[in-house]
């Protein structure tokens, strides 16, 4: 449990952390984590399907969820005095959420209307996260679907969910967060009320997610019926959660990518004309830095000018991250991020969710939740030659997959 | 009907009460006038030490000669002056923990900045600079134009860019508000003296006004902007556009994409804005077709059946009108059911009131929704700009949940009847034309092969 009081406005964020993301949903059954976030919304047996929403509603709250690569959230932001309210609604859901066919029927054409509306019916659908780790990885946990193939969907069962629900939806493998206008003890009380009787459900441990690093750089390339031009995506293995080079490369990924002022805008949007569009960071374009608890990419997207090959847009990448690897930031590069970084920090603090999320996170994925006000100074303490050593190391060629993403060839258009 | 089963016969005892949704307070607002004619309001809100700036001219997407120069000269802005290049720019404003975007909606153009409130100084200065003399430098322009000819190809491969386009054309007509997206040709044309001549005819300080929130001490504050602001000068008036006179049609509109798997609905029509008497009841008649997680879209055709993943309904406010949307996609094999569900929920808000229990629900959910978007110095300062832009100020935020409360269930169905009716809505779609079949029994239809102009 995660409190963060913070009294100047009279609303609460409240959220739910499972430890149960996109990773360990089950062979056969991708998209699961996703399809099971939906069933989190479909009623308890105390409180039936459209009441969980119409309480929050109807006391001036706002609710979602979303569910990433190791973790699922659950949100209310409401006025203060429907704290209790939300405590008790998450413990309901908790333990007595209601699993039935019609529901989960139900959901499943949802989600393929989700899956529609998102990848099959946009060009440039699901580029280039859903599908880059698909091919930078090898391992089922890390290198499937994670929207769901729509025969893994249709399979989806009751009984799968119950399974499910019992193994990772306990309060053993729940982090609960709770930011904004109340006092320590109020909320301490209300918490033992309503989330102390939870029964216990331990949570198995997390599965073994680690790869070996790549040898070779693998090049793939994807047609987009819809897609009118072309796109790439260059992705880096990204140092891990802890280890030296994880900020580093967070500063590193503002010098490249951040802004008109940053190296790729300036060079290869700006002066060599090749590039109109340029993007990227670690976990790109999924949540911050923080975000994962196994392997993960650093990512590089762009879009080459007309008459620019994709390669000719990745050799121009390349060369950039060679540049940076083989010279360094300057100091003043590396000052310009840190205080973009702090910038982001403040802003991130001001709302509820931006709060609570950062809590959650940091809390669920990495045990950690006082590390959150701890980043303004652990970013102070990052020099440029820790940007150098982070970019030599991880931002390598061979480490990296690059995947094409090419409109269908002139003429075979319908 | 499923869709509203159970909600009487559910014993609900055990849920801990909650209290009333608290009231918006904007306190401490200063105001001032520059000689110069910029209106100036500074809020102070020292949750976290940033400052969010908002600079608005009369220069939306509607507004002058074209589309293309328009767009442009959003896009031109950030290209920076002829001292400040614009990554030197980008870097300045990097310095001070910063940040600018330049958006338009149809009638203004906002500059949005931020900065480390230790910063303000510098930021005013540095906007002060570009909002008087952008440069629009020609080499810089030229990868502009390049970005937004790419951005319209990919766009125009979406399927809700033909829907949004002739829904416009169709209500508005030849009215700036229903103008298409710029072709390739036009931006191939516009040039940097017709940008330079836009900015000296909209970016009026006349018509500017600047919106501070943030960690700031208001007087001091104004000081600065006064001395960064003064010596912008510019024409007193800048044209308006003519009322809109909005149209429509008994038609559906469906224009193909062969292949789509999904057809996308978007139904439309033209009613009031901010400040109009009508403008509050049919917030919430929209909010209870399509706003959020338990409306009648949301609750019949998703939550009953899952024909679609988020239909919504919303009320876009613009200066002259405020245009009232429905909107789903829905895979092809349910278009005509989907069609026939929406068809009912408009029929049912314009014939039947609201029961209180759900009008109340969606009072709140409105009323804390704004509160929740108002607690940060970006939503406070956005909203705060949008709705000056209006002619209104902080009190109409805070007194937007007591209007809530003052409006009756016959108003809500009066506002629907009127603005959101079967018969009021006009109706596109963008989808594969086999699917056009499915509507032929409901209401004639009217496929248009192509590009999508209508």
């Amino acid at each position: 449990m995660v409190l963060s009081p913070e009294r100047s406005s009279p609303t609460v964020g409240v959220g739910v952390f499972y430890r149960a993301g996109f990773r360990l949903e089950p062979e056969g059954r991708t998209g699961f984590a996703h399809l099971f976030e939906h069933l989190m919304f479909q009623g308890t047996t105390n409180v039936p399907k459209p009441h969980f929403g119409n309480l929050i509603n109807s006391a001036g709250g706002l609710l979602n969820g979303f569910t990433r690569h190791d973790y699922t959230a659950y949100f209310e932001v409401l006025p203060a005095s429907a704290l209790e309210m939300a405590c008790y609604l998450e413990a309901d859901r908790m333990q007595f959420l209601d699993l039935n066919e019609e529901t989960l029927r139900n959901q499943v054409d949802v989600v393929k209307e989700e899956v529609r509306v998102n990848v099959l019916n946009q060009p440039y659908g699901g580029f280039s996260w859903l599908w880059l780790s698909q091919y930078a990885f090898s391992t089922y946990p890390n290198a499937h679907n994670y929207y769901g193939e729509f025969a893994d969907l249709e399979a989806a069962t009751v009984r799968d969910a119950r399974e499910f629900y019992e193994t990772w939806y306990g309060p053993g493998n729940a982090t609960l967060v709770l930011v904004g206008d109340f006092a320590e003890d109020q909320a301490r009380k209300l918490v033992e009320r309503h989330l102390s009787s939870v029964p216990a459900r331990p949570a198995p441990p997390t599965p073994a997610l680690d790869e070996p690093l790549p040898k070779a750089r693998q090049e793939h390339t994807r047609i987009d019926p819809l897609a009118p031009t072309p796109q790439v995506a260059v992705g880096y293995r990204t140092a891990p959660f802890g280890q030296q080079d994880h900020l580093p490369l967070a500063l590193a990924a503002r010098i490249l990518q951040d802004g008109r002022s940053s190296r790729l805008q300036r060079h290869l949007v700006g002066e060599q004309q090749l590039l109109l569009h340029v993007a990227g960071g670690p976990h790109y374009p999924i949540g911050d830095s923080f975000e994962f608890g196994g392997p993960a990419l650093f990512t590089l997207e762009a879009t080459p000018r007309p008459g620019v090959t994709t390669a000719a847009a990745v050799a121009a990448l390349d060369r950039e991250v060679e540049l940076l690897a083989a010279e360094g930031p300057s100091a003043e590069e590396v000052e310009r991020a840190r205080r973009r970084e702090l910038a982001a920090y403040h802003a991130g603090n001001d709302s509820r969710l931006g709060r609570m999320t950062e809590l959650g996170v940091m809390a669920a994925v990495h045990r950690n939740p006082q590390m959150v006000d701890e980043l303004p100074q652990l970013f102070s303490e990052v020099s440029p030659a820790d940007v150098t050593r982070a970019v030599r190391e991880w931002l390598r060629p061979e480490r990296s997959t690059v995947l094409h993403w090419q409109p269908p060839a002139a003429g075979s258009r319908q | 009907m499923s869709a509203e089963r159970g909600l009487t016969e559910v014993d609900l005892s055990a849920v801990p009460e909650t209290g009333p949704v608290p009231p918006v307070r904007v306190t401490g607002v200063s105001r001032t006038v520059l000689a110069n004619g910029v209106a100036v309001m500074v809020v102070p809100r020292p949750t976290v030490p940033r400052v969010e700036f908002r600079l608005s001219v009369p220069a939306g997407a509607a507004m002058g000669p074209s589309a293309a120069a328009a767009e442009l000269l959003a896009m031109g802005i950030p290209l920076g002056t002829k001292e400040l290049d614009q990554a030197q720019l980008a870097e300045r404003i990097q310095d001070l923990g910063g940040s600018l975007h330049v958006s338009q909606d149809h009638d203004r153009l906002y500059l949005q900045a931020a900065a480390l409130s230790e910063a303000e100084e510098d930021l005013y200065q540095l906007l002060a600079d570009l909002v008087m003399a952008p440069e629009f430098p020609a080499h810089d322009l030229a990868t502009e134009r390049a970005k937004l000819m790419e951005g319209l190809r990919m766009a125009r491969a979406e399927p809700h860019f033909p829907a949004g386009e002739g829904l416009g054309r169709l209500i508005y007509g030849d009215h700036p508000y229903g103008r298409p997206e710029p072709s390739e040709t036009t931006v191939r044309r516009t040039g940097r003296q017709a940008l330079l001549d836009l900015h000296r005819r909209s970016f009026s300080p006349w018509r500017a006004q600047i919106t501070v929130v943030g960690d700031v001490e208001p007087r001091r504050t104004q000081a600065r902007l006064r001395r960064a602001f003064s010596p912008w000068q510019g024409p007193r008036r800048v044209p308006g556009l003519p009322a809109v006179r909005a149209g429509g049609s008994d038609e559906i509109h469906f224009i193909a994409r062969p292949g789509s798997v999904q057809t996308v609905v978007l139904a439309g029509s033209s009613g009031p804005s901010h400040g109009h008497p009508d403008h509050v009841a049919l917030t919430l008649a929209t909010a209870v077709l399509g706003g959020g997680f338990t409306s009648r879209m949301m609750s019949n055709l998703r939550e009953d059946k899952g024909y679609t993943y988020s239909p919504h309904a919303r009320l876009s406010n613009h200066l002259l009108d405020g245009l009232a949307t429905a909107s789903m996609e829905v895979r092809n094999e349910v278009t005509g059911a989907a069609y026939l569900e929406l068809v009912y929920e408009l029929g049912r808000l314009a014939s039947l009131e609201v029961p209180r229990e759900e009008l109340e629900t969606t009072r709140s959910y409105l009323s804390g929704a704004r509160v929740i978007m108002l607690q940060t110095q970006a939503g406070l300062a956005t909203a705060l700009a949008q709705v000056r832009a209006h002619g209104l100020d902080h009190r109409y935020l805070e007194r937007y949940s007591e209007q809530l409360a003052q409006t009756s269930a016959k108003e809500v169905m009066a506002a629907a009847r009127r603005y959101l009716a079967p018969t009021a809505m006009t109706t596109v779609m963008v989808g594969d034309p086999d699917a056009a079949s499915q509507l032929r029994a409901l209401a004639p239809v009217r496929l248009v092969r192509g590009a999508g102009r209508l």
